[in-house]
């Protein structure tokens, strides 16, 4: 049985807090659910990120995902 | 008055050419922030290194693409640059607009932006380089609302697709580059706008070989259009081009004189194929030959045409990384109708087809050409259910051996060990 969305959801936001990077490709969320097809993950993922419980990080040609709290803020950088 | 000496930047100005040195000066009398662009950049000369941090977590609220972020790693001595914002807006197909709508896409970029911009990227979008963090919502609404011009994709998405003139001005176009174009960038609105795959993921439309988006260099998915039947051949032009009646190439080569028009030297000798010949006064084309180069065509425009019977090719797989190599794209479907009637559902398929095969086994950060060449392109075109045919071979074979598949195999790979033991033993 595939996970429900909310099921999947907690799977990533596990996975995205105790992952020793703090950024994770897409790919590396598809083990959450082998059942689900990765294009449904993305939609899960991308979904989290709209509620502000993830964001992207992107390198302008690639693109990962992050728990908020654990990205580098380049923004409020002092140096 | 300049802000920084910039003597190394400075010598790029002395050339005959255009300088981007002088453009970013210019630029900086009405935005200062830009002579920390040149003092930056200085810097990175005298010291072979660059001063640039990328990626960050910048958008646009509902976006994951269209605004890559930048940063000077020392914001200190260039404050200008601190924040230095790439966006990239989605072209109009064929990068058809009024200078009206121009001249309000720079105003907006003067009154959010260093007013600096790259038109067009290799990516095909408008590219707007050079802003903060704080500009980009209020230029975000702006843009949508007052121009109704869109973000492009950057990033893991969908990158906004482009196509040539197509139908609109050429009369070789073999199908509505535009109409496929403008289709799938509204069908894929949300690839576009969000992260989608392992890595980027590029379509590119031109209506005819001659690739005027060079779609086969630059896309995962190149739809080249091209013809089935004969080229279409008026003898009469041909003798009206062999008498100097009319000029070669539509007289594009005509500003130097390359001696009279010789038809056997400049064409039929030239065609890749060998597949012309005249008969007399007759031209002839062995169309089961001809690889519709286009070469004919273009310097005869008057007298051949692509021929009636028209859809496209579809190429996968070009790529250009700084490590592994540049790769072309190759030719997997060689002849496919492009058809509006029912919103190109055949191309859509395609599409997908490479999509879930390459979101599950593509490895991060992996083109699609560079994961088919991992697993050889049979393997790929038995994912996509494509029987191979002559012209997916690019080179004989390198290596002897012949894999039988198990299906292929008269009782599978199952036997009985203990039967064989008993004949074999160990
Ligand atoms: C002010 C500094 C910069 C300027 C003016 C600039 C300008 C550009 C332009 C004009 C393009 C081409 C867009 C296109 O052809 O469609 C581009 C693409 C790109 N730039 Fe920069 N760039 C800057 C800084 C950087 C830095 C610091 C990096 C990386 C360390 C970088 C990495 C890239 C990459 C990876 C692409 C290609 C993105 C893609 O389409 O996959 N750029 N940049
Ligand atoms: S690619 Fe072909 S059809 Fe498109 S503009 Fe160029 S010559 Fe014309
Ligand atoms: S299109 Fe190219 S291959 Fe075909 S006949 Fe003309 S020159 Fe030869």
């Amino acid at each position: 049985m595939a996970l429900s969305t909310e099921e999947l959801e907690e799977a990533i936001l596990a996975k995205a807090a105790k992952s020793p990077k703090p950024q994770l490709y897409i790919k590396d969320f598809y083990a959450c659910d082998p059942e689900t097809k990765p294009r449904a993950i993305k939609n899960v993922a991308n979904g989290l990120v709209k509620q502000g419980k993830m964001v992207f990080w992107s390198s302008g040609s690639t693109t990962m995902y992050a728990l908020p709290n654990r990205v580098k803020d380049e923004e409020h950088r002092t140096a | 008055m300049p802000k920084h000496d910039t003597p190394l930047l400075d010598e790029l100005e002395k050339g005959p050419w255009p300088s981007f040195v002088s453009d970013i000066k210019r630029q900086a009398e009405k935005k200062p922030e830009c002579w920390d662009i040149l003092g930056q950049l200085e810097l990175s000369y005298e010291e072979k290194i660059t001063h640039w941090k990328h990626g960050g977590i910048v958008g646009v609220f509902g976006y994951g693409g269209g605004i890559v972020g930048r940063y000077s790693d020392m914001p200190k001595r260039f404050p200008g640059v601190a924040h230095f914002h790439t966006v990239r807006l989605n072209q109009p197909s064929s990068k058809f607009y009024s200078t009206e709508k121009l001249r309000a896409i720079c105003d907006l970029w003067e009154k959010y932006g260093s007013g600096m911009t790259n038109m067009h990227g290799s990516t095909g979008d408008m590219v707007l380089l050079g802003t903060t963090t704080k500009n980009l919502e209020p230029l975000f609404y702006e843009l949508t609302h007052d121009l109704k011009q869109d973000l492009g994709g950057s990033g893991s998405n969908l990158r906004t697709p482009s196509c040539c003139l197509g139908k609109a001005r050429c009369e070789w176009s073999c199908y509505d580059t535009q109409a496929i174009c403008h289709h799938l960038t509204m069908h894929y609105q949300d690839e576009i706008h969000r992260p989608a795959f392992p890595y980027k993921f590029k379509f590119k439309f031109s209506g005819c070989p001659n690739d005027c988006v060079a779609s086969i260099a630059r896309s995962d998915l190149s739809v080249i259009g091209t013809w089935r039947d004969d080229i279409q051949i008026d003898q009469a032009a041909i003798q009206a081009y062999i008498s100097g009646e009319y000029n070669s190439n539509a007289g594009a080569h005509a500003d130097r004189d390359w001696g009279k028009f010789d038809i056997e030297k400049e064409v039929l000798s030239l065609c890749p194929t060998q597949c012309m010949r005249m008969d007399g006064d007759k031209l002839q084309i062995q169309t089961s030959e001809c690889t519709r180069c286009m070469h004919c065509i273009n310097v005869m425009p008057r007298a051949l045409k692509p021929g009636k019977e028209q859809g496209a090719t579809l190429l996968v797989g070009a790529k250009a990384p700084i490590l592994d190599g540049a790769q072309f794209a190759t030719m997997i479907v060689p002849f496919i109708k492009i058809d509006p009637e029912n919103d190109f559902q055949e191309v859509i398929d395609f599409i997908e087809n490479i999509w879930d095969w390459w979101m599950e086994n593509g490895k991060n950060r992996e083109r699609t050409g560079e994961a088919i060449q991992r697993v050889g392109l049979p393997a790929f075109l038995q994912v996509m259910n494509i029987e191979p045919i002559p012209q997916h071979i690019k080179e004989p074979r390198s290596n002897p051996y012949v894999f039988w598949k198990e299906e292929e195999v008269e009782g599978g790979w199952t036997r009985d060990v203990r039967e064989f033991r008993k004949r074999h033993a160990q």
